[in-house]
């Protein structure tokens, strides 16, 4: 599997709404954020929650959200962040929309 | 949107409790031998497994539950799933070593 991100790039968090065990937090999902580091490639934890260690791995991205994007009435420094590893397939590309633009979609 | 009942990140929670809790024996027992499970000679239960199993009590066993309890009752969960051991010989050893506890603090309850 490639990797499809870079650091610095644009990416929405999915909901893929998958039961079982999944690392993507409810709230970050459809939310948008910035990749700061590429992880490497680990197994897919939804597959080895139900005992499945056959593979393949896929790439595993540190992700940077605002916390004021992902909290509505977030009262602290507008710098401050929530970093979260998420797995590739809980990523699209966003191109251009930047965490502001996305709070001023939601609230219009 | 999915959201498990255990994902309460976000949620309103109240004051945060400051004092120190105690670790107690059976909780370190209990995170020893989900290690021994999960190291890599033996790969018997993953981490993520685990989680799967605590995951998938219910709101209402998992909220009555402490963390390692959680632990404890999933590893058991998960060791039966795959049939490393049956549910009567985990019985019967609880029996047993429950019996010669008794003994050993001079039939106590």
């Amino acid at each position: 599997m490639t990797v499809r991100f870079r650091v610095g790039d644009t990416v929405k968090v999915s909901d893929l709404g998958k039961a079982g065990h999944i690392r993507t937090p409810f709230y970050v999902r459809g939310k948008v954020g910035e990749v700061i580091q590429f992880c490497g490639f680990f197994l897919n934890p939804e597959n080895l929650a139900v005992g499945n260690t056959a593979g393949p791995v896929i790439p595993l991205y540190r992700v940077s959200f605002r916390q004021k994007d992902l909290w509505p009435h977030y009262e602290g420094s507008p710098g401050d962040k929530v970093l979260i590893e998420i797995y590739d397939h809980w990523l699209t590309a966003a191109p251009g929309i930047t965490s502001g633009k996305c709070e001023a979609e939601r609230s219009s | 949107m999915t959201r498990g009942y255990h994902d309460i990140g976000g949620d309103q929670a109240g004051s945060v409790p400051q004092q120190e809790l105690p670790w107690l024996h059976w909780e370190k027992q209990v995170e020893a031998v989900r290690n021994l499970l999960g190291d890599a000679t033996r790969r018997i239960i993953s981490l993520d497994e685990l989680r799967r199993g605590f995951e998938s009590f219910g709101v209402e066993k998992y909220k009555k539950l402490s963390f390692y309890r959680r632990r404890l009752e999933a590893m058991i969960d998960i060791l039966i799933e795959k049939e490393v051991v049956a549910r009567e010989e985990l019985e019967a050893e609880i029996a047993r070593v429950r019996a010669r506890w008794r003994t050993a603090r001079g039939g106590l309850p």
